[in-house]
């Protein structure tokens, strides 16, 4: 009979024992998969939202207007060089932009803002603002309404109090945030769908008009139709002033742009700034996002821009963000470090119970002639499977819910929502898929369960004969 | 016969002690002439180039401005096209500007105070709180140089204790026969010189001698410079205090 097999048979001799070995080490991959998942995720799901909607992965400047962001710093939008940069492979689109500050006003409420001129159109490879418009809200008006219609329950009712004036750009987060399952949304959404719909339109390039983000235009208390009136100084020190009929309120889902973002034309913007034709930032939609082709991309399009020119990245355009996380990712990892401690002593203390247990039968079989060797070969073998069924199992059923985690991300819903957003976070836990971050989980924990061997190995090559017998 | 030669000694003594009694003026008595020739009339209205020079580009802004005493003063910007129409007011220590785009009457709060006037280097708060040379400094002359050919008084003013103002102590040089500033250096309270005004191109108008160009150089940043130019200016015409007023911000011409 071969080792493995004997190592096998013991296994399953003591079912119960082997069961809860194997369930310390499950845990240990189980809670380290996800928890690394959750934490990947989110920070990816962060970085997206602020590079899909603001900076994009690459942009190009004037080469001084990133250290001081002044409309001095412009460059001309030169057609030329964007035909140049379409041309290389990783590039997808151009998104010309011309964004400053400017003091916002609507009678005597006034706020710093942030003014970005987009083309809509082009938009639409990167931030999408289209849609990120606001569909639904929850005004006191539509708020009358839902309280007097007898087929609501009373439940949703005070939810929707709860969520006075929040605005929605799609109707599953009102769902959510009215606690509305989905057994009952097809009855009553229509419904509240009609009591809240929002009337949204577009800017156009060349028809002045802007488009404010929700945060902003409650605190200014701006409406569709209402002006705003913007005053900054332009190019070249001169005045810049206009007032502008909003035409659309939109919400973005990173609630500190949120509450300073006013969109204008591009082409108006200019005409605001003086600075007619010119950018402050040309960026780029890329096809493929990996940190490596981007750092190519951004060599090979470094070649094609003059020195008047600087190419920048999402990281050092983000450059807050990126240390935030990675600061917060030592965190987690610190986590991680402290919940591999407390499994490791966990798989050890089950170990050494198990040691402990088997003592006389060790004795026993080594009595009757079995080597030491070979007895520690098989308990190596026992320990090895308990480890693998382990880590399989805990990597199978983490698999599971993270691939159902990335599809159907957690989403909270009524108050914890509304915490969330307070904080300035979208409520909202994402999951990273399936990665490299596998193995060195599994890497670690699998390092746990050999240095746990250490022990019974010990115990069986320093065992006294007389006294195991008599354990 | 004995009162003419009486009056011949009077004007002759008289004659002698002018260029005496010039030159014992006090130098706080040197800095009020100036400050009069200056700001003493009772009313003007003037028009002005401002150019901004700064190291990759220059821009000027042209002006239309009324003023009464140091009380009141209206301003009015006639070109470039797209900042034509917007006017200042200054009444006594507060200042609105009035933005005809977007219909907005705007009262320069504190924060902006230390802000360049239309980019230049010239701060709101220059304009606002024009001190008194004459009051809010103790004077001493400390000597004697030439200006643009012109022999000038080099008076030290070191600000008072108690004088709201914002520079530690200021040079000025003055013309010694027509009593016009000429240069004046402006230093911080830490003795660091901040900026420089020279007065150029001497010339008689409106009916009286004054420099028509004026240049403003900050010494702390490299390349900058604001020059303005006096194109036309009239004194003591009267204007009704009632012309500085909001109302007449958005109208005048």
């Amino acid at each position: 009979m071969n080792n493995l097999n004997l190592a096998w048979r013991n296994l399953w001799r003591n079912r119960r024992r082997t069961m809860i070995t194997s369930a310390s080490i499950f845990f240990a991959v189980f809670f380290a998969l996800v928890m690394r998942s959750i934490q990947l995720g989110s920070y990816d799901h962060m970085y997206k939202n602020v590079i899909e909607s603001y900076t994009g992965y690459i942009q190009v400047q004037h080469k001084d207007f990133w250290d001081e962001k002044i409309v001095d710093n412009t460059f001309a939008y030169d057609r030329q060089l964007e035909r140049q940069l379409l041309e290389d492979e990783n590039v997808e689109a151009s998104i010309p932009r011309f964004e400053s500050f400017a003091l916002a006003s609507n009678g005597p409420q006034t706020k710093g803002v942030l003014v970005m001129g987009v083309d809509p159109e082009k938009e639409r490879y990167l931030s999408k603002v289209t849609d990120k418009m606001v569909k639904y809200r929850l005004t006191p008006e539509a708020l009358e309404k839902i309280k007097q219609d007898s087929n609501l329950p009373e439940k949703v009712k005070e939810l929707a109090i709860l969520f006075e004036n929040s605005a929605y750009t799609n109707n599953s987060r009102m769902q959510l945030d009215l606690g509305i399952d989905d057994k009952l949304a097809s009855e009553i959404m229509p419904s509240i769908e009609s009591y809240t719909a929002f009337q949204n339109a577009s800017i156009h390039m060349g028809e002045p008009g802007v488009w404010v983000g929700d945060k902003l235009s409650q605190y200014l208390q701006l409406g569709i139709g209402d002006t705003i009136v913007l005053i900054s100084q332009g190019y070249h020190a001169t005045t810049a002033a206009g007032k502008y009929e909003i035409k659309g309120i939109v919400k973005l889902p990173l609630p500190d742009i949120d509450n300073k973002i006013v969109y204008l034309p591009l082409d108006i913007c200019q005409e605001l700034y003086n600075a007619e034709g010119n950018l402050t930032s040309l960026a780029l939609a890329v096809s493929n996002n990996r940190d490596k082709t981007i750092a190519e991309t951004v060599q090979r399009i470094s070649k094609l821009v003059s020195e008047e020119h600087k190419v920048m990245e999402w990281r050092e355009m983000n450059e807050v963000m990126v240390s935030q996380m990675d600061a917060d990712d030592k965190g987690g990892q610190i986590m991680l470090g402290i919940l591999y401690l407390v499994i490791a002593f966990g798989v050890f203390g089950t170990v050494l119970m198990l040691t402990a247990e088997r003592k006389r039968e060790f004795g026993v079989l080594v009595a009757i002639g079995m080597q030491k060797k070979k007895l520690a070969s098989i308990m190596t073998l026992e320990m090895l499977l308990i480890g693998l069924l382990g880590i399989l199992s805990g990597a199978l059923v983490a698999s599971v819910l993270i691939l159902y985690g990335v599809e159907h991300p957690i989403v909270f819903k009524g108050e914890t929502a509304k915490m969330f957003e307070e904080y300035g976070m979208e409520p909202k836990m994402a999951f990273w898929t399936i990665g490299t971050y596998y193995i060195s989980q599994i890497l670690i924990v699998a390092l746990m369960v050999l240095l746990a061997i250490g022990y019974p190995i010990r115990k069986i090559f320093g065992m006294n004969l007389v006294n195991a017998l008599r354990a | 016969m004995k009162t003419s030669t009486k009056l011949l000694t009077l004007l002759l003594l008289w004659g002698m002690t002018l260029p005496m009694l010039g030159q014992e003026l006090s130098p706080q008595e040197i800095v009020r002439k100036a400050d009069e020739k200056f700001n003493g009339e009772k009313t003007s209205i003037s028009q002005m180039a401002m150019t901004i020079v700064r190291p990759t580009w220059e821009r000027t802004v042209e002006l239309k401005s009324w003023s009464s005493g140091r009380e009141y003063s209206l301003t009015l910007i006639t070109a470039p096209a797209k900042d034509k129409g917007q006017s200042f007011l200054k009444r006594d220590n507060e200042m609105w500007s009035w933005n005809p785009t977007i219909d907005r009457l705007i009262k320069l709060p504190p924060s902006m105070m230390s802000q360049g006037w239309m980019g230049s280097d010239y701060t709101n708060d220059d304009i606002l709180k024009e001190s008194s040379v004459v009051n809010d400094y103790d004077h001493e002359i400390i000597g004697e140089e030439l200006i643009e050919d012109r022999l000038c008084y080099k008076i030290k003013m070191v600000a008072k204790e108690d004088a709201a103002v914002i520079w530690g102590f200021q040079i000025r040089w003055i013309d010694k026969k027509d009593f016009l500033f000429l240069k004046s250096e402006l230093y911080d309270e830490d003795g660091y010189l901040i900026r420089t005004e020279l007065g150029k191109e001497i010339k008689s108008m409106g009916g009286r001698l004054i420099p028509s160009l004026l240049e403003i150089i900050p010494e702390e940043e490299e390349g900058q410079l604001t020059i303005v130019k006096i194109k036309e200016i009239e004194f003591n015409t009267p204007i009704k205090d009632s012309f500085f007023s909001q109302q007449n911000m958005k109208r005048v011409r």
